[in-house]
């Protein structure tokens, strides 16, 4: 229940509040005690042990504060293939489709892939170019043009896109039908992968959307949920991850089976760590490594080995009476296997070295130390294994001196750019935009070059986070974890699966704002869209200005790469992905 | 971009690259010479040509939108180094001797000052941007006029604030203050800037300490710190207004010698006769 916050009393220990609780914002506050109640009768609620659940956070309390009832129309997209979302979906009532194949960018809302304008119509833009910014052409040739397949609805406060033939678009030999009582979209949820199918509702439909902080404590109280979601990553996921582990690439069948069958799931941090980084971001660096969700803590048994599974992690070493940065650990990336081979080399029983925490939100694979030294450790190759741990330091100076060698790279950043890269949560982005300040002459030749690509109006900002000579524009960084596509209403902001490109089509997109609101880092900016005579364009109803959503797109129709890059002429402008240290190290 | 030790290695190159060309003009030119030919006309044609194709750089910037023109980096280098041939050209063409008509020595000056100021704007290209960084607290230029204002009416709230019980404050904020803070800098800080001024003014607002109670000289180091911030912004200004203003003369110069090069060319083919 939603805790009701009382006025501000004032006291000799300043103003006090109710202490912020968890359910303080509910996802739909119109949801009901009763509403709850009614759903207590549904399965997989009504077997569920409700003395399983904790006094503070009882099953009605997650029902009533983490869940949401969505009533769908026929035709009514659900989730489209593609998208990244934050929510798990039980059919209350009616039925849903799932396409079994991918269905065309047009339809899930999306910009056209590919599609890349030659030489000609690069020319052809130098004389076409309108004379002001942000034009958009809504003449009726181009609306008439347009031959969609959906159409959208308003639905209270959101928009819904639907299928006008739900047939011609999702064959039934092409799809699966989902029942009353089925849950999907939980592993995209959970582990903030993107949705791998697209789902419309089949009939008038009822949904049970659950928030990912309701659905992570029903996995936790129920067994038989959590199994079932276990046996479906299991199933369909896990033995992906695995493959992609480099250690386990040369493995034997029978080994992966025993690895597969020994690995454990966990998730730390916060998925919605974009609103929180927001206010914390001018925290001390201490505090903030300090309020990170411990994974693994330096100077504890090292009982397992640690498979990043998504999200980053920050490797840290006890420093004074702080935390030193070391290294931080992406998707793909390993923790612990140092100590796990020279503990099994040498028969010692070294402790973790370092710290592994949360950055925002981790999902990590956890194998168990047992499972590595009998399946993994007797079939990896000398050149594959990791150096053994430097002689344990005794005092801080020594400890010091040994961290370099604990990154387990020859090359490493130093620890005030890792902390400056992980504390900014840098380190998301794929494409950023590093500027060396000590070369650039400031002479905007990259903000031109961006306008003269994108409708005379650039995409980015010369300006954002400096550490010492390199600033970090703001500019889209097609982030790992693109929380800007959590949430839009059409599709229109979505991530090209070769390039790893987020863009946004800007005839789907409706200027909600949402995704603009959801970047962490500003780099969605709202633009009102003008006519060729510079007028604004303005709804018809209400005569307001329409607003689309613009970013850094890399320059992907144009070819060539990205306008900004090309355009500096000092060596100062580069794009380049910041989820690993190696392309900065490059820059040294 | 190019790491450190990637650049050295390429202006090495294009170093070597650029004598080796120069050697062999030179040895074309002395062949040529030996042999009773007009020299001067190769030179003059691939001056000429030089010159066209520096323009290039000014035009790859304005076509920004076109991919697969070469990036703008290779444009400079190629920009840099041929700028640095047309030295050694310019010298073969005439000889290496001071020229004597009105027409030429007006050409002469033109191109010294066009490569002057292109050297200029290399030196400033590559050693500016560093002093801009170590001042800190980034600034856009177009937003100086702004910040500059801003600036000033935080210091002119300070003072209004404080009413008439920081009367000594005031009067200094008066007849010192205002003039500096209201204003842009002058002609002579930009040409040369530093900051005499500005530890002039700091100097003066913590003498006058001992006149002050205790909150008004929290008030005036809070003014010294608007004087040293409005002091660091002019110091953008004057450095980012270089790097923009070479560039203005840069050009101009350069259609300017383009123009007079062909009357040069043209006059050069007309009395070709008389000359032999």
């Amino acid at each position: 229940m939603a805790s009701k916050q009382t006025e501000p009393e004032t006291s000799i220990n300043g103003m006090a509040i109710n202490r912020p609780a968890r359910w303080d914002t509910p996802f739909d506050s119109s949801m009901s005690a009763a509403s709850a109640s009614d759903l207590l009768r549904v399965e997989p609620f009504a077997s569920m042990d409700e003395g399983a659940f904790s006094s503070k956070v009882p099953l009605t309390g997650v029902l009533q504060n983490d869940c949401r009832l969505v009533e769908l129309e026929s035709g009514d997209i659900i989730v489209r293939e593609g998208d990244y979302g934050n929510s798990a979906f039980l059919i209350l009532e009616g039925s849903a489709l799932v396409s079994l194949r991918s269905l065309p960018d047009s339809i899930l809302g999306r910009s056209q892939a590919g599609k890349k304008r030659g030489w000609l119509g690069m020319l052809a833009q130098a004389w076409q170019q309108p004379r002001h910014a942000e034009v958009r052409d809504y003449s009726d040739a181009q609306i008439s043009a347009d031959d969609s397949q959906t159409g959208t609805r308003i639905d209270g406060e959101s928009t819904r896109v639907f299928l006008h033939d739900i047939p011609r678009v999702i064959p039934a030999d092409g799809s699966v039908e989902l029942q009353t009582g089925e849950i999907f979209g939980e592993i995209s949820a959970l582990t903030r992968s993107p949705r791998s199918a697209t789902v419309v509702a089949n009939s008038k439909t009822l949904l049970l959307e659950i928030r990912w902080q309701g659905f992570r404590e029903l996995l936790k109280r129920d067994s038989a949920l959590k199994n079932h979601v276990e046996t479906l990553y299991r199933q369909n996921s896990l033995r992906a991850h695995l493959d992609e582990i480099e250690i386990f690439r040369d493995l034997p069948a029978n080994e992966l089976e025993e690895i597969w069958r020994a690995t454990r799931f966990e998730s730390f941090g916060d998925f919605q760590w974009n609103n929180e980084f927001k206010s914390t971001k001018r925290k001390d660096i201490a505090d903030r490594i300090h309020a990170e969700t411990l994974i693994a803590e330096e100077g504890q048994a090292a009982d397992d080995l640690i498979l990043i599974r998504s999200g980053f992690a920050r490797l840290s070493r006890q420093h004074g009476d702080g935390h030193q940065t070391i290294a931080y650990l992406g998707k793909g990336q390993t923790f612990g296997l140092r100590e796990l081979t020279h503990n099994a080399a040498t028969g010692e029983k070294r402790p973790w070295t370092l710290s592994l925490r949360a950055v925002g939100y981790v999902d990590v694979l956890k194998i168990p130390r047992q499972t590595i030294c009998q399946s993994v450790l007797p079939n990896l190759k000398a050149s594959q294994l990791p150096p053994p741990l430097p002689p344990q330091a005794k005092s801080a100076n020594e400890r010091s001196k040994s961290n370099r060698r604990l990154a387990e790279r020859e090359e490493t950043l130093d620890t005030s750019l890792l902390e400056f890269l992980v504390d900014k949560r840098l380190v998301n982005g794929t494409n950023a935009m590093v500027i060396d300040l000590d070369r650039c002459t400031r002479c905007d030749d990259c903000v031109r070059a961006c306008a003269s690509t994108h409708d005379n109006n650039p995409r980015f900002n010369r300006s954002g986070e400096i550490h010492d000579h390199w600033m970090i524009a703001q500019a889209c960084m097609h982030c790992l974890d693109p929380v800007c596509m959590i949430g839009c209403p059409t599709g229109a902001i979505g991530r090209n699966e070769e390039t790893g490109t987020v863009k946004i089509n800007d005839s789907t997109c409706i200027g909600c704002s949402t995704c603009a609101n959801s970047c962490p880092y500003q780099n969605i900016q709202m633009v009102n869209i003008n006519d060729h005579r510079g007028l604004p364009i303005v709804d018809s109803d209400q005569g307001k200005p329409i607003a689309k959503a613009t970013k850094c797109d890399l320059c992907e129709s144009h070819g060539g790469g990205p306008a900004c890059q090309r355009a500096c002429p000092h060596d100062a402008l580069v794009r380049i992905d910041l989820s690993t240290p190696d392309s900065f190290i490059q820059l040294h | 971009m190019p790491s450190p030790k990637q650049r050295n290695r390429r202006r090495i190159r294009n170093t070597l690259l650029l004598l080796v060309a120069m050697v062999v003009l030179a040895m074309i030119v002395s062949v040529l010479n030996q042999a009773l030919w007009h020299s001067s006309y190769l030179t003059g044609y691939l001056l000429m040509g030089s010159f066209v194709f520096l323009t290039g750089l000014g035009m790859r910037k304005r076509l920004s939108f076109i991919p697969n023109i070469g990036s703008a980096r290779f444009w400079m280098q190629l920009h840099i180094y041929v700028g640095l041939a047309t030295f050694a050209m310019f010298g073969m063409h005439i000889a290496w001797r001071v020229p004597s008509g009105t027409f030429e020595i007006a050409l002469t000056v033109l191109f010294f000052i066009v490569g002057g100021s292109g050297l200029y704007g290399l030196f400033i290209s590559r050693t500016y941007p560093a002093r801009l960084t170590s001042l800190g607290g980034e600034v856009v230029y177009e937003q100086i006029p702004l910040l500059r204002s801003q600036i000033a009416s935080r210091a002119r709230k300070l003072i209004l604030g404080a009413g008439e019980s920081a009367d000594v404050l005031g009067r200094y904020y008066v007849n010192h203050l205002a003039r500096f803070l209201e204003k842009p800098r002058g002609w002579a800080y930009f040409a040369m800037p530093n900051g005499r001024l500005k530890r002039q003014l700091v100097s003066e607002i913590s003498e006058l300490d001992r006149y002050l109670t205790a909150d008004q000289r929290d008030l005036g180091r809070e003014l010294s710190q608007i004087v040293e911030q409005r002091d660091r912004l002019d110091y953008h200004n004057a450095l980012q207004g270089r790097l923009k203003l070479w560039l203005f003369a840069h050009i101009g110069f350069t259609y300017s010698l383009l123009l007079l090069s062909i009357v040069h060319a043209v006059m050069a083919h007309a009395f070709m006769g008389v000359a032999q």
